[in-house]
């Protein structure tokens, strides 16, 4: 968390460098680093933390095609429409949506949206610099007979593409925080994705939670017998479990199918679905969202 | 020219931030959410194609001569998520992730990994928010079709070679992992190319971003996945015979 934070005030820093005057922006940056950090709270209790948060969403009963598609659609309009207004504005509102209505803590919002960071902080960094010739940027370091610089153009396209992945980022998590897998995977059967690849999600999607056990189970067991006790014999340790894992996994998977022939399994799997009916306010919010976007690229323009 | 001083905190910034880059991938490589431009996205999902199709084929083939085997596959697809998910120890002090691509290449055949790879690429954008629905078909190319076919390949060569099996196996792992990590860095220049060099100058700066931590992680894959095997040779033999009608593999 504090490593996104720093590496966030930097890339902040050479964004606006140039732009806005030295000391307002040292200001910007260290609210943007010390904002995170305080907010941020990086926890680790359990690898599916996204799908716990799903479930427990307000907005878990909203039908569930509705926001598949609702979410999809703005998520392609954010990428198609390459404006940094239409970006921002549709990651707050994301915000907005999921923390007031779906009853998200806002530290363990940011604490998600960190998770993605650390890729576009990095990869913004290799937008941002460039070799040249001559001293052309707004910042140039010499290196190797040439410059490293941050040209106003790099600054701007980085921009623009760190906006564009932020709403983007955003529409997704609107929809996993709040839509359970298996609502997702009802929705691609509708949308008649071939029966064996639904099936195999249903079913892989039941098995993790089955492996993630046994591995913290195996895990426990090597970690209080010292397995984990230098960095040799964890490596040692590590790829033992994951061997034995998919062993003991195989033997669950000849069990499950030795219990589905004796329930008179014959090679399709039907699952219960609850009803989610669509409701007035749920659709006069997805218009209005779209709505929103829209505007947002009228009024703010490409760039 | 910048005062001395702004220079100075200036390259503190820098070599702070290339430092603590090397510290903060989480699994940097899935390209995330958003990234792409649509027409990539669109390009690349349709590349995918003809070997998600070949996949589809022979998971049902199989599927329909063993019953069983959708449950297998399941597992196996429930297992490259998880160890995909995990954290494994690693030298940096970050959260690394195994790929299980090249794992999943040897044991399964690259044509069952195609349609398991697409799968878990979509729970891991969904549940764990790595990688993104728009970059889908891009991270589907990158990680579930030429990493492991570029695994299987060398694996298969080695096995004709006659190499070491531990020595093959890490190679296979290695490499797939490092030719994963080449082609996303290679997609990611196509679509921000660098306003003088072109292409190449952009692949270039982005393999230099992701190698601190993406080198050392195929080493590590590499030694894992060839304990992996080892271990499953030593006790669980049966499993290994049932993976065999799986795919093309071991």
């Amino acid at each position: 968390m504090i490593v996104t934070a720093v590496l966030t005030a930097v890339v902040v820093w050479l964004l606006f460098y140039g732009t806005v005057a030295t000391l307002p922006l040292g200001m910007i940056c260290a609210a943007a680093g010390a904002g995170l950090a305080a907010l941020g709270r990086h926890s680790h209790d359990g690898v599916l933390s996204i799908d716990i948060i799903a479930q427990r969403s307000r907005l878990c009963s909203v039908n569930p095609a509705l926001k598949v598609c609702g979410c999809v659609g703005l998520l392609i309009f954010c990428v198609a429409a390459d404006s940094v207004p239409v970006g921002v504005g549709l990651a707050l509102a994301m915000l907005l949506l999921t923390v007031a209505a779906g009853g998200l803590p806002l530290h363990d919002y940011l604490a998600l949206l960190a998770l993605p960071a650390a890729f576009m902080l990095v990869s913004g960094l290799a937008l941002l610099f460039s070799w040249e010739k001559s001293p052309v940027g707004v910042i140039n370091l010499p290196l190797a007979g040439g410059w490293l610089s941050v040209t106003a153009a790099a600054q701007v396209r980085t921009l623009l593409v760190m906006a564009k992945a932020l709403g983007a980022v955003s529409c997704l998590y609107l929809l996993s925080l709040s839509t359970p897998m298996t609502d997702i995977i009802n929705v691609l059967r509708r949308a008649r994705v071939p029966a064996v690849v639904v099936e195999l999600m249903y079913l892989i999607y039941r098995y993790i939670f089955i492996l993630l056990n046994m591995h913290r189970t195996m895990r426990d067991a090597a970690e209080s017998r010292l397995g984990y006790d230098s960095y040799r014999q964890s490596l040692r340790t590590t790829g033992q479990i994951y061997g034995n894992l998919l062993a003991l996994s195989f033997r669950k998977a000849g069990a499950c199918f030795d219990a589905m022939e004796s329930r008179c399994y014959d090679g399709e799997i039907r699952f219960l679905e609850q009803a989610k009916p669509l409701r007035p306010l749920h659709i006069l919010t997805a218009a209005g969202l779209a709505l929103l976007a829209a505007g947002l690229l009228f009024a703010g323009g490409r760039m | 020219m910048r005062t001395k001083s702004e220079r100075r905190i200036f390259l503190a910034s820098v070599t702070a931030a290339v430092a603590l880059g090397t510290a903060a991938t989480a699994s940097a490589m899935h390209i995330m959410e958003g990234y792409l431009p649509v027409s990539h996205c669109l390009i690349w999902g349709v590349i995918c194609l003809p070997f998600l199709v070949l996949g589809l084929m022979s998971i049902r083939r199989t599927v329909s001569d063993h019953r069983k085997s959708l449950l297998l596959l399941a597992m196996s697809g429930a297992f490259i998520f998880v160890i995909s998910s995990l954290k494994i120890p690693s030298v940096t002090g970050s959260c690394s992730h195994m790929t299980g691509t090249g794992l999943a290449a040897i044991l399964f055949g690259p044509f069952a990994v195609s349609i398991l790879g697409i799968i878990v690429l979509l729970f891991q954008a969904i549940l764990l928010a790595h990688g993104g629905l728009t970059s889908l078909g891009a991270n589907t190319f990158s990680m579930a079709i030429a990493g492991p076919i570029v695994s299987f390949l060398l694996y298969q060569l080695g096995k004709k070679l006659n190499l070491n099996r531990k020595v093959n196996v890490f190679i296979a792992a290695a490499l797939g992992d490092l030719f994963t990590y080449c082609v996303t860095s290679i997609q990611l220049a196509v679509a921000y190319p660098s306003a003088t060099g072109g292409v190449m100058a952009s692949a270039v700066k982005f393999l230099g971003v992701f190698a601190p931590t993406q080198l050392p992680l195929a080493v590590i894959e590499g030694i894992l996945t060839v304990i992996i095997i080892m271990g499953m040779e030593s006790y669980a033999k049966p499993e290994l015979k049932e993976i065999g009608f799986i795919g093309e593999g071991i």
